[in-house]
């Protein structure tokens, strides 16, 4: 018999810290990675040495780089290991440490996601696959042609996807750990450059670098370390899965739809009683799939959904409240990760200004090209 | 000039009208492109049961879009990349060679043969690109 996360030993979001994610500079991954850590640390009120073990979720930085870091804190010989899942490799990570809490291999255990764009390469040119549109169908083609067949399927028009990019500019526009915080409105988002299709660039994540940690625990944790009951996020449950054959459906939509059923079903917890979803909205036209793919809106409806503001902070469900990809931005490794630190701000309700009142139920959402999918679902402390 | 493919492999640039190699699995009946060696992606039986199978460069335009940013040096944007349902299974990804929009999805399509320009003067770099198919075309 096997045995999903949610009917294992309780697991607890305990703390969290993120280094704002910004423009490619000088600042070395393991400064970003120290400083989320430090904060997460201090967040959960904890030390270093309270934690067993460490995941690293990172892609496009060096091989074999969490040591370099962790060491900062104080060499105390646990195991850790760097998480490669795509764009979702600080969920990846942050499953894995949540796996190690229920399986009582460990009470604490770490999430780091840290990135910065130094390397990249896709996994075509080292099997050695050649197609016909190679390099020249770059990820923004990929989500232009959903875009466009999302337009043809439905009568949506590209101002629609647009005012997705104008929803998250105005959530990223408070948070001062987003890349862009600029409050855009429609007629700036749809200006040129006209990058593939109708997305336009305010329509695309911006990649730069940052660091997401996120401390796990479980109950006895909590208890042995005297942590703050009424800020422990409850992780209830946790999903992850690869691209199937899906015969014409396209595959982020068709992955979408299992993983996140899965996550819900696992939680006990339908789409409709969501009040938080972050999603991998690293281009306009994904928020819209992925929010029908959800069931957060009957197919074709999303479009008229946004423009009634129910994605709103303060809206029906809020979605993209930490600015999603697109305006907090998309460093690759801790992207997942910071999923997590929004989920939990907004669960304890410490989101600030962005605080979706009432908050009790979250999901977080990541797809990777591969392709894979992994989403959560987190609770409000009791 | 003899004609040599962009995609060895992919295709014979000597065929007219243009067809794509691709593998058919004796297991499961499913139908790929690009072609695999490995095993087949829907049941996982080994190579000795996948079959190379010509594929008929047609069928409908699923999507469309225009490439406005491109860095590499293949191709200077803007350009167009057609999503094409195949008639004989497969939904590909390939460069549009005539005019189109996004109100041509759901069209009729068919793959032509477009010269990439002399590489050397004995021979000539052609790809398969996809254009609508007309009335009255009989292809």
């Amino acid at each position: 018999m096997t045995r999903s996360l949610s009917e294992l030993r309780p697991v607890y979001v305990v703390g969290i810290g993120l280094h704002p994610y910004q423009r490619p500079g000088e600042t070395p991954y393991t400064a970003l990675g120290v400083q989320a850590i430090r904060q997460a640390l201090g967040d959960a009120g904890l030390d270093w040495s309270a934690v067993q073990s460490a995941y690293t979720g990172t892609a496009t930085t060096a091989m074999g780089l969490s040591r370099l870091m962790y060491r900062h804190l104080g060499a105390t010989g646990i195991p850790m290991a760097q998480v490669e899942n795509a764009s979702a490799s600080g969920s990846t990570a942050f499953r894995q440490a949540c796996i190690d809490v229920a399986a009582g291999l460990t009470h604490v255990s770490i999430a780091v996601g840290v990135d910065k764009p130094l390397q990249g390469s896709m996994p075509q040119r080292a099997a050695g696959i050649k197609d016909l549109g190679g390099q020249r169908v770059a990820p923004f083609t990929h989500f232009a042609l959903l875009a466009n067949r999302y337009i043809y399927e439905h009568g949506a028009t590209p101002e629609q996807f647009g005012m997705i990019a104008v929803k998250n500019a105005r959530n990223g526009a408070l948070n001062p750990n987003a890349q862009r915080q600029k409050p855009r409105t429609l007629d700036e988002v749809m200006a040129p450059p006209q990058i593939s299709g109708p997305l336009t660039r305010l329509q695309c994540c911006p990649v730069g670098e940052g660091a997401a940690a996120v401390i796990v625990a479980s109950e006895d944790g909590i208890k042995a370390f005297g942590l703050d009951r009424s800020r422990a996020v409850r992780v209830l449950s946790s999903a992850s899965r690869s691209e199937a054959v899906y015969d014409g459906e396209n595959f982020d939509v068709a992955l979408t739809v299992e993983t996140t059923g899965m996550a819900l079903k696992d939680a006990g917890v339908a789409a409709s009683d969501l009040d938080l979803v972050e999603l991998h909205d690293a281009f306009t036209v994904e928020e819209m799939l992925y929010i029908e793919a959800m069931g957060l809106a009957p197919k074709g409806q999303a479009a008229a959904q946004i423009a009634e503001g129910q994605f709103d902070i303060g809206g029906r469900v809020a979605v993209s409240a930490s600015g999603g990809l697109l305006s907090m931005g998309h460093p690759i490794g801790p992207t997942g990760a910071g999923q997590i630190c929004e989920l939990t701000a907004q669960l304890r309700g410490e989101g600030g200004p962005r605080q979706h009142k009432g908050a009790r139920l979250g999901l977080a959402h990541m797809v990777g090209i591969g392709a894979v999918c992994v989403a959560h679902v987190l609770a409000a402390p009791e | 000039m003899a004609k040599s493919p962009l995609h060895p492999g992919l295709y014979d640039p000597t065929l007219e009208p243009p067809e794509l190699n691709g593998t058919a699995c004796a297991k499961c009946r499913s139908v790929f492109f690009p072609p695999i060696t490995l095993g087949c992606e829907k049941c996982g039986a080994p190579p000795d049961q996948l079959q190379a199978t010509s594929i008929a460069a047609k069928g409908s335009l699923h999507s469309i879009a225009t490439v406005h940013m491109h860095g590499g040096k293949d191709m200077q944007a803007p350009f167009t990349i057609a999503e094409v349902q195949l008639d004989d299974g497969p939904l590909i990804r390939a460069v549009m060679s005539g005019p189109a929009t996004a109100a041509d999805i759901g069209s009729r399509v068919r793959a032509e043969w477009a010269s990439l320009g002399t590489a050397e003067e004995t021979e000539e770099k052609v790809e398969p690109r996809f254009t609508i198919i007309l009335e009255g075309d009989s292809a």
